[in-house]
């Protein structure tokens, strides 16, 4: 399944009187590796959390495959169906194992119980866990939680995995590992992904950048490389 | 991973906290449980001091605080007697404490050969005839070693036991049959009785001998199944309405005490239903998450309840030193409805932490952490 487009026309919000976004606009094709980079506090969570419908606009529109997110009835189920989270702290249930955890999103979905262990176990081997399936969060290292986090983003067959400085909280060698991993989804599934981070020099790892300074896009965007599987 | 598995999943994570939870509403269900095991109890025993056979009913004073206490003029049975629909009639008095070593048996005063004491099959001697004899139970004789021939002081009166009986009611064989005049005697009540058991004679029916005797004596309670004894008894009314009382309160407190653990467990496990509703889990998903906890949780304090109940029961009737006559009673609908506060507690206390789960905003949530 292709990825999600995403458009955002003038998306500006507030909480109280503090305005966190101001009238932000961009478009990102099918199939986009794109960071959100910027410096902290300058709106990417906010921006993250809009496009994955975890939160509304004050004003202005974003469109997810069309569908304007910010007037959903029912996010969750938009949420299940289309978007994956991976967040800066990993937030498994440490009272369940690594295949439990990558089970959440496909029990929302009321996915049959060997359906749901044959994904998540197939998942757990794409990023290189197999082994780990049976392990609580407490017995796994920073890099391998994140990784089951990884997988859970996936569990879903989302079409629009959205990134909150994933590696912030892991060492060089663990976010090399994450970032390789977030890269190959492109790769292998085709899925749209947007990594918000405050590390401007990843420019060099995705197809282009969006910058955002005090909440708005600071500079033109980096033009589109071509997307790889995708003919222009 | 359904709610269920993951409830569970999530108790045994926390098993300090749940069984604390769990107790807390167990003793609840415990009280609930020991006053309706003792009701019950209270209801079979009250009905077998006057064993009501077919055709047969039991008089009470009106609003006496317990059978044991009603008070009637034996002038009564033969004004009885005299009634058409009546084949026969015979007054009772039932005296509790008199054996003191024995404090728990009952003593019934009665006439010989009444349909009462023609019930008895002695095991060895006879009926009593003079005013100074009496007639044991096998259960109080075997408990006490009492035979033939023996002196029981009853009430500071010396009575010589001439027979050993056996009816078949555990009350009765528990207790010990003497003389009415005797008996009343003792209780300083001369021609009075505590009850009168009344056989209808052949072809009337006893919903209507009872209306007849209700318009004809307003001032008794009429008793025409054993179950139906404790209505007799004003103690057993005020059993069932402390009970009602005690399931109010249990349920508030119940409640209460689950809403108070599970709303803790929101607050501290808040980010968990914010990823939860991130990763695709709705409102009644998440909400059904909490519920199910929350009567996991009651359910596992009810079962837990039944047992404090049941013990607790035993200790009351002892402490009132009634367990001789009082045998409280687990039946499968005092356990039921111990279930079924259970969940009911369950479901109250869960409902204000469910909607506040359900309603958690995932990305504050989320960006406050």
């Amino acid at each position: 399944m292709p990825g999600a487009s995403v458009i955002a026309d003038g998306v500006s919000r507030c909480y109280g009187r503090s305005e966190v976004l101001h009238g932000v606009s961009f478009a990102i094709e099918p199939g986009e590796l794109v960071a959100l980079t910027g410096p902290s506090g300058s709106g990417k969570t906010t921006l993250l959390q809009l496009i994955g419908s975890l939160d509304r606009p004050t004003s202005g529109v974003i469109r997810v495959d069309g569908i304007n997110v910010g007037e959903l009835r029912r996010p969750a189920l938009f949420r299940r169906s289309t978007i994956g989270f991976v967040f800066q702290l990993h937030y498994l249930l440490p009272a369940l194992s690594a295949q439990q955890n990558v089970e959440l999103p496909l029990a929302a979905d009321h996915v049959g119980r060997r359906e749901r262990a044959a994904r998540a176990r197939e998942l757990l081997e794409e990023v290189g866990l197999g082994n780990r399936a049976a392990h609580l969060p407490a017995e796994l290292s920073g890099g391998e939680r994140q990784r089951v986090a990884v997988a859970r983003a996936l569990a879903n067959r989302p079409r629009l995995v959205l990134a909150d400085e994933p590696t912030g909280a892991l060492d060089t060698a663990a976010s090399g590992q994450v970032w390789r991993l977030l890269t190959s989804i492109r790769e292998s599934h085709g899925t749209t992904v947007i990594i918000a981070s405050h590390d401007v020099t990843l420019g060099e790892h995705v197809d282009r950048s969006l910058h955002l300074v005090d909440g708005r896009l600071t500079e033109p965007e980096t033009p589109p490389r071509p997307v790889p599987g995708r003919a222009g | 991973m359904t709610a269920f598995t993951q409830t569970l999943t999530s108790l045994r994570h926390r098993p300090g906290r749940a069984l604390l939870t769990a107790l807390g509403t167990a003793l609840g269900i415990g009280t609930i449980v020991a006053l309706l095991a003792v009701s019950a109890g209270a209801t079979q025993t009250a009905g077998k001091f006057v064993h009501l056979g077919p055709g047969e009913m039991g008089l009470f004073q009106k609003d006496a605080s317990d059978p044991t206490t009603s008070v009637l003029p034996e002038s009564l049975i033969t004004t009885l007697r005299r009634q058409s629909w009546v084949a026969s009639a015979q007054g009772l008095v039932l005296l509790i404490d008199a054996l003191p070593k024995a404090p728990g048996a009952v003593l019934f005063g009665a006439v010989p050969n009444g349909f009462e004491t023609g019930r008895m099959v002695f095991l060895s001697g006879r009926a009593y005839r003079a005013p100074n004899e009496m007639v044991v139970g096998t259960t109080l004789a075997q408990q006490m070693g009492v035979h033939l021939g023996q002196t029981l002081t009853v009430a500071h009166r010396r009575l010589h036991v001439v027979g050993i009986y056996h009816i078949g009611i555990a009350e009765q064989d528990q207790g010990a049959f003497i003389p009415l005049a005797t008996a009343q005697a003792i209780t300083g009540h001369t021609g009075e009785v505590t009850t009168i058991a009344v056989k209808v004679s052949v072809g009337m029916k006893l919903p209507a001998a009872e209306r007849l005797l209700k318009r004809r004596f307003p001032g008794l309670t009429v008793i025409t199944d054993p179950d139906e004894a404790l209505r007799a008894g004003a103690n057993g009314q005020l059993i069932q309405n402390m009970t009602l009382v005690i399931v109010v309160l249990a349920l508030l407190i119940g409640g209460i005490g689950v809403m108070n653990t599970m709303l803790m467990s929101v607050i501290e496990r808040r980010t968990e239903f914010a990823l939860l509703s991130a990763v695709g889990w709705s409102g009644p998903q998440v909400a059904t998450l909490v519920l199910t906890e929350g009567m996991a949780l009651s359910i596992l304090g009810a079962a837990l309840g039944v047992v404090i109940g049941w013990l607790g029961a035993q200790l009351l009737v002892h402490a009132l030193g009634a367990a001789a006559f009082v045998s409280p009673k687990v039946t499968a609908w005092v356990f039921g409805r111990a279930l079924l506060i259970g969940i009911l507690i369950g479901v109250l206390g869960g409902l204000y932490p469910a909607w506040r789960a359900a309603h958690l905003s995932p990305a504050r949530t989320l960006a406050q952490h």
